[in-house]
């Protein structure tokens, strides 16, 4: 329970990083997704239904500030949850590279979640051109600052442990 | 059945909410509504700590930029700071010229009056001593300057050579105590010898105690030394005593040369004319 709320303040925090602070050290539009990181980490390390909530409500989270139509990322992110989880269960993901190209994997693979269900569900122009543009950017950001946030992630986690025993 | 269900619990539930999310996002997009009520609610919740968040990052970014102006700013003051330097050496430097040329053509004025033969020298080196007055020039033997020759500025009298070397002369100031002029007063014609005092002033001495002279004279060579042409002016009178007895009066005179700041003189190396045509 404790784990569960100090992973929503953090995703809350990551939220107001993501909308306030990063835009400003981003590269063109391409801005490091945070929640998607946190997703991965839901995805390796959570292999339970809390997991999956937790990945959807990410997705849903952020949709909320997308100003996009509701259920986009949440979408997007329950994909990447089942995906990463899936692989997890077959792979052996736990060394810090192996971590940086999953990321950098699942920013890709939600990027293209969002630009097929923009192209099927909404009739915006011009959509998919900039997505392509910053897609290879923003997985290469989320990649490098993956390694920061699955160690404050392990932490948290850590902590909350200790204290529930 | 259930075992299958409790299996793949994890990978179910990502489906169902995988359905879940299509289902919002058919209907989101087909009601053209962008936020359902529970996103609207979050993002209620959630606008006092993105407004905090958003303030604290403005107020960073506008103290960063305001840090990063002032830098350019500094930089652009000092940039400034040298030009105005710069530009104020070139303005001292401009008006030493022009002063330079006009004090040149004051001397090259004051030449083609005299005539004969002169030679220009630049004033290179004063006295160290209160009480000595010489001064050095830049022209010396090499260029025709010999000792005893008369050295004259355009405002008066400034002394003669007294030692010459190949390329530099001292030149004795009318104002030190060992050098003595024949003069006259220009208005009475009464003689005298002008000398140095030790005040940096000079006097005219053997004056006849019955000649006219009175303060405000004007006192010009007389040309009987040999060494300076006549009729050129060596300054004005500013004092007279007359002692009780005797039959000489003396008279102090303030020379029209002003021999501190001077820095070109001309040296007459023989055949003048007289300042006033005089043969």
């Amino acid at each position: 329970m404790r784990a569960a709320f100090l992973f929503t303040v953090f995703a809350i925090t990551a939220l107001l990083v993501q909308t306030t602070v990063l835009p400003f050290t981003s590269i063109g539009r391409a801005t490091p997704d945070l929640l998607l990181i946190m997703c991965v980490y839901l995805g390796l390390r959570q292999h339970s239904v809390a997991g999956a909530v937790g990945a959807f409500l990410l997705g849903y989270l952020q949709d909320a500030f997308s100003g996009s139509v509701v259920g986009l990322n949440a979408f997007g992110m329950c994909l990447v949850f089942i995906v990463v989880y899936m692989t997890s269960r077959r792979l052996w993901v736990d060394n810090t590279i192996s971590k940086f190209v999953v990321v950098f994997l699942a920013s890709v693979l939600k990027s293209a979640a969002l630009l097929s269900l923009a192209a099927l569900f909404m009739s915006v122009e011009g959509v998919g051109g900039t997505v392509l543009r910053y897609l290879l950017v923003e997985a290469v950001l989320a990649a490098l600052l993956s390694p920061a946030v699955f160690a404050v992630l392990a932490q948290t986690q850590h902590l909350a442990v200790a204290e529930e025993e | 059945m259930l075992e299958f269900v409790r299996r793949n619990r994890v990978v179910l539930t990502s489906g169902s909410l995988l359905l879940l999310s299509l289902l919002l996002l058919s209907s989101s997009s087909r009601t053209r509504q962008p936020h359902d009520p529970l996103a609207r609610l979050v993002l209620e919740a959630m606008r006092p700590l993105q407004s905090t968040a958003a303030a604290s990052v403005d107020a960073l970014t506008r103290a960063w930029r305001t840090y990063v102006a002032l830098i350019g700013v500094r930089q652009e003051n000092e940039a400034l700071r040298r030009r105005v330097l710069d530009l104020e050496q070139e303005a001292v430097r401009s008006a030493e010229i022009e002063q330079t040329d006009k004090r040149l053509e004051e001397l090259l004025n004051f030449r083609s009056t005299l005539g004969g033969d002169v030679q220009a020298a630049r004033i290179i080196g004063r006295d160290p001593l209160p009480w000595s007055g010489t001064m050095v020039i830049s022209k010396g033997e090499s260029d025709g300057v010999r000792k005893a020759m008369a050295v004259l500025s355009p405002f008066g009298v400034v002394g003669q050579t007294m030692a010459t070397s190949a390329h530099a002369a001292r030149v004795l100031l009318i104002t030190d105590h060992n050098s003595g002029v024949d003069a006259v007063v220009q208005r009475t014609r009464a003689r005298g010898i002008v000398e140095g005092g030790l005040d940096g002033g000079c006097v005219m001495k053997y004056l006849k105690r019955g000649e006219d002279v009175e303060v405000g004279d004007t006192i010009v060579t007389s040309g009987l030394d040999g060494v300076f042409p006549k009729g050129i002016m060596i300054g004005t009178v500013t004092r007279l005593t007359r002692g009780t007895r005797g039959l000489l009066q003396v008279a102090e005179v303030q020379p029209s040369v002003p021999l501190d700041r001077i820095e070109e003189v001309l040296v007459v190396r023989g055949g003048l004319a007289s300042k006033d045509g005089a043969p």
